[in-house]
């Protein structure tokens, strides 16, 4: 990299950083060093080619993205749980104001594979239609729904006081359903 | 409401709590990355050593000396520092090694001739990135890594043994024991567990009723030590005499908490003597008494945490103060030479060359000023630069309220 684009690169990091890294401690299920590390691995990848990057954000956030799921390609587990039951405590909880159901949320959340969790914040943070998060992650639609689908469900095994809550949207949906999906212009 | 809006609501919730990227991320990043591309040079040669290496967490390449990768964590060298906390809500860490804990010791009388210094415990959480309380535990010993710590519950000592995840906070595995612990340690590989056997509270203190008849005849109830195999739970345990007057003149009675610890190579134990002509002993794992072994291990000082540098070149001494008001030697393994480095203790490696420790403000150093007034800084040898990491200790004295005690592990 050269002196500007050096420059470049740092003014990109001071402007951005704080807010790519809120996106990685969410794809990181809450985990604040977890979330350091991704974003640290996607920008050290953009600094190798930056000067061929159009869109650094968009580069970036993909990489985040997909890194993301590779590691869930990989099986790398290194901060996931798999928990056969939810644990005993909570199903006493009376979790009945919206404060404490969010604290559930996001334990259940951290619970939750990384791909799992990648497309709910895709879909419910990001606010990205089903046809972005499956070109972001190089998937197709059909997985990004069944995906969303699984987790959803997964999020109610893991905490059951959300039973007392509609269900989304998502879960209206068959994951079967194969019905045209929005598409951004 | 329904499950859309609650995960909408909890997503942002918890972004926006996230504190902001540090200053001079992008050099951390470009840091990183310099690392990264000298060590795939070496990578194909290293290539079958790194196969164990990845797994146990052992520094192996120059390059990357301060990049200690215990268990698949990825290499993080930032300083963290809090110098307006004291005790740290938020990480303290510097080089290879963090606060991955620390305890505040209280003293609750049992009876008028008995007193038991009882710890509480605050563990680090990576998840929110703070210190947690965690009063379950008497006693914490955190492995190299910072994802499992051996615990043992409130009543000491001790019949069983936790191993704790520290990402979830439950504990994965108990190991029971017939012999009653009181103390842990870990070998530097994490792979196995040294744990102190005694059969009374080694944390107990006896004082005679009537203060005029003197110090009171009560040996330490250390039995020995056990040493685990983490993964598989297997144990050995060897019985070690209490020690006292011994034929050679040494006198090796010991003090009534005396832990053992691993060597820097992990093949033997040793613990502290508080006699000052032995100062220490080593053992082989069935007890039996070993000479010292000929490398920096020999130099050890009981009482002074650090131990040997993560290249082994050195070994962190005792107190010196002799260039400066508070300051500590640092020996050369290989000659004994003793080297001055500011700090009043030194607790912990952050490289080969820097060393986490406590020490006075520069305001303190005058005739008279408080020795207690001591925060945590790093040193490094050669330099006179002191880096602050945490906030001054409260109290004057060691015993008064606002003193924590630093547990520090690799990360």
């Amino acid at each position: 990299m050269d002196a500007e684009g050096l420059e470049g690169f740092r003014d990109f990091v001071d402007n951005r950083s704080s807010a790519l890294l809120r996106t990685a401690v969410l794809l990181s299920g809450g985990d604040r060093y977890a979330g350091e590390d991704l974003l640290q691995n996607a920008l050290a990848k953009a600094a190798g080619r930056w000067e061929r990057i159009d869109e650094p954000e968009a580069y970036v956030r993909q990489i985040l993205y997909r890194q993301q799921v590779s590691r869930w390609r990989l099986k790398w587990r290194r901060r996931e749980l798999t928990v056969a039951e939810p644990p005993e405590t909570r199903a006493d909880t009376d979790a009945s104001s919206a404060a404490e159901l969010r604290v559930v949320m996001r334990e259940a959340l951290s619970r939750l594979t990384a791909r799992q969790r990648t497309v709910l914040v895709l879909r419910y943070f990001e606010d990205l239609p089903e046809a972005d998060v499956a070109r972001l992650l190089g998937c197709s639609v059909g997985t990004v729904r069944s995906t969303t689908h699984r987790s959803l469900a997964r999020l109610r095994v893991l905490a059951p006081e959300l039973a007392a809550l509609g269900p989304a949207d998502a879960e209206f949906r068959s994951s079967r359903d194969h019905s045209p999906v929005e598409v951004r212009p | 409401m329904n499950v859309d809006d609650l995960l909408r609501d909890t997503l942002r919730e918890q972004a926006a709590e996230q504190p902001p990227a540090g200053p001079g991320f992008a050099d951390w990043v470009l840091a990183v990355r310099r690392r990264r591309r000298t060590r795939r040079l070496v990578t194909v040669v290293a290539a079958a050593v790194a196969v164990v290496a990845v797994a146990v967490g052992v520094p192996l390449l120059d390059s990357g000396k301060s990049d200690v990768r215990p268990s698949g964590v990825v290499g993080r060298d930032r300083t963290s520092a809090h110098p307006d906390q004291s005790p740290p809500r938020e990480l303290i860490a510097a080089g290879s090694t963090a606060l991955a804990a620390y305890y505040i010791p209280t003293t609750v009388k049992k009876s008028a001739t008995e007193k038991v210094t009882e710890r509480t415990y605050w563990l680090f959480d990576r998840k929110s990135g703070t210190y947690v309380k965690a009063p379950k535990w008497s006693f914490v010993a955190v492995a190299p890594g910072m994802k499992t710590a051996a615990v043992l519950e409130r009543t000491l000592p001790a019949s069983r043994i936790g191993l704790l995840d520290l990402a979830t906070g439950e504990v994965k595995r108990w190991m029971p024991v017939g012999h009653k612990v009181g103390g842990l340690s870990f070998s530097a590989d994490g792979r196995k567990l040294v744990a102190t056997t005694y059969t009374y509270n080694p944390d107990a203190n006896f004082q005679p009723a009537d203060p005029n008849v003197g110090e009171p005849e009560k040996p330490s109830s250390r039995t020995g030590f056990y040493v685990f195999d983490v993964a598989s739970g297997k144990s050995t345990w060897g019985g070690v005499a209490v020690g006292g007057q011994r034929a050679d003149g040494l006198n090796t009675l010991i003090n009534n908490r005396q832990d053992f610890a691993f060597t820097s190579d992990d093949r033997y134990v040793w613990a502290g003597v508080p006699s000052e002509e032995v100062n220490k002993l080593f053992y082989d794992f069935t007890g039996a008494e070993v000479p010292a072994p000929q490398n920096g291990d020999k130099y050890l000082v009981s009482y002074i945490d650090a131990g040997l540098s993560p290249d082994g070149k050195h070994v962190a001494g005792d107190f010196a103060g002799e260039a400066w008001t508070t300051s500590s030697y640092v020996i050369d393994s290989a000659t004994g030479e003793k080297t001055e480095i500011h700090g009043q203790e030194l607790l912990a490696w952050a490289d080969d060359k820097s060393l986490v420790a406590w020490d006075i403000g520069k305001g303190d150093s005058g005739a008279g000023k408080s020795e207690f007034h001591a925060r945590l800084v790093l040193v490094t040898i050669g330099s006179d630069k002191e880096v602050p990491l945490s906030g001054f200790l409260g109290g004057s004295t060691d015993v008064s309220a606002g003193r924590w005690k630093p547990v520090f592990a690799q990360r």
